[in-house]
């Protein structure tokens, strides 16, 4: 057993709800398809571990990235989500990034106003180039979230984990 | 503020001029002094015609009804009514030769206890954006005020916040009177409306609520124009200007102090973008 999990952990939206010992978060990630991902790829590819919690999906663009991605994946199983892009001014449709930014924040800020923990919700820059960086964000999210606790808010019901 | 007369005169005018097939305002409701919308199309009716602080109502939500398509209509709005008329202009839901628009110089409009409507006394621009005649003398833009319960919002806590909304969706009973009261919620089929989904379901849950209304209001954000159709629709007397006040306030900070329907030919914050929005939240 770690030493970590000996600590309880709650949820910083509900005190009340402390983790299970085993509990471990589930991160949704949205990657775009020509940095992002080819990034993740790079970090495999390379053999730099990081840590497994995190569910990989791939979008062509970031601004392929409805709002509603974000709260649907909130409302079933995630415990926080982490979309990805490529840098500003290197997106393959041009400026399909810049769009996203905006739309971005104003999720973010929604979000976090209604009762979701900011670190929740994170947005990275990650090029093709970069995959120890993936390595690192994917860590930090992790991290940032295992302090966060299980997320229990407006789940769906019924819904099989 | 009573325009009753000259808006009379005016569809009078416009009916004996063959130039509208129908005529949108108010009335009275018949049984208090409360005020409810009309579709005159027989010059008969005019006298029932008034304008007075009580008119709250956005008019603009009934050119995107069936019956009121593609037919030369006559109507009055005030400052927020024309900034949605504005943006359905834009979103080409109506075209501006087939309307005759009477523009109100407007001072603040009235709840049914008679008090001064909280989105007036924050009102930025109280005169029509876009009109053909425009009553009342023009008392030019206001500053921006950052709504008093945001306000008071973001000083609480998370917890706190996070349990005061969830009393909120938990008394949304999804009737969707938001939606169809809301100017700008014209599509024909409505994404929150799938019921065979896994994901949107019309049941009446916390979860399905606070799905509908956060998709709602994310599809709104940088068109909304804080009429509060919404607030005057909803059966449970929800607090719904929150979310859209949340997103304006966050808009109007962050985007170039952009407003939803003020210019002409803006299609909102979310169809356009600049090299120095923020970027200090990603990694």
């Amino acid at each position: 057993m770690e030493a970590e999990t000996k600590e309880k952990i709650v949820s910083a939206e509900k005190p009340e709800i402390v983790a299970p010992e085993s509990w471990q978060p589930v991160i949704m990630g949205i990657l775009c398809n020509w940095c992002s991902y080819a990034g993740s790829d790079l970090t495999g590819t390379s053999r730099i571990q990081y840590p497994p919690n995190i569910r990989i999906i791939r979008v062509p663009c970031s601004s392929r990235v409805d709002p509603w991605f974000i709260i649907k994946s909130l409302q079933t199983t995630a415990d926080g989500v982490l979309i990805s892009g490529c840098h500003p001014g290197d997106c393959h449709y041009i400026s399909g990034n810049y769009y996203a930014r905006r739309r971005f924040l104003v999720t973010k800020k929604l979000l976090n106003m209604v009762g979701f923990h900011e670190n929740r919700i994170q947005f990275s820059w990650v090029s093709a180039a970069e995959g120890p960086k993936f390595a690192k964000v994917v860590a930090k999210v992790t991290e940032d979230i295992k302090k966060l606790g299980p997320l229990h808010l407006y789940k769906k019901e019924n819904f099989d984990k | 503020m009573d325009y009753t007369k000259q808006i009379q005169e005016i569809a009078a005018k416009l009916f004996t001029e063959n130039t509208i097939d129908i005529f949108i305002g108010y009335r009275m409701n018949g049984f208090d002094d409360n005020q409810v919308p009309v579709l005159i199309t027989d010059p008969k009716d005019i006298s029932k015609l008034v304008f007075t602080s009580k008119s709250v109502f956005n008019l603009t939500n009934y050119l995107k009804q069936e019956h009121t398509r593609n037919k030369r209509i006559g109507l009055v709005v005030k400052g927020c009514d024309s900034r949605s008329l504005n943006m359905m202009l834009t979103e080409n839901q109506v075209k501006r030769d087939k309307l005759f628009i009477i523009g109100i110089c407007c001072e603040g409009v009235v709840d049914e206890s008679g008090q001064k409507m909280q989105n007036c006394t924050e009102c930025v621009i109280p005169d029509a954006v876009v009109h053909d005649e425009l009553l009342g003398t023009p008392a030019g833009r206001n500053d921006y005020k950052i709504n008093v319960d945001i306000a008071e919002l973001e000083g609480k806590t998370l917890v706190e916040r996070r349990e005061y909304f969830e009393q909120i969706f938990e008394n949304c009973i999804r009737c969707n009177a938001c939606r169809h009261s809301c100017p700008l919620c014209y599509c024909t089929k409505c994404c929150i409306d799938q019921e065979s989904s896994t994901l949107y379901s019309g049941s009446n849950t916390t979860s399905s609520a606070f799905h509908a209304l956060m998709t709602w209001s994310l599809h709104l954000a940088g068109r909304c124009v804080d009429c509060r159709n919404c607030e005057k629709a909803c059966p449970s007397h929800l607090p719904l200007h929150l979310l859209h006040k949340q997103n304006e306030k966050v808009i109007y900070e962050n985007f170039q102090e952009h407003l939803a329907g003020v210019i002409p030919d803006d299609r909102g914050a979310f169809y356009k973008y600049s090299l120095k929005d923020p970027d200090d939240f990603i990694m």
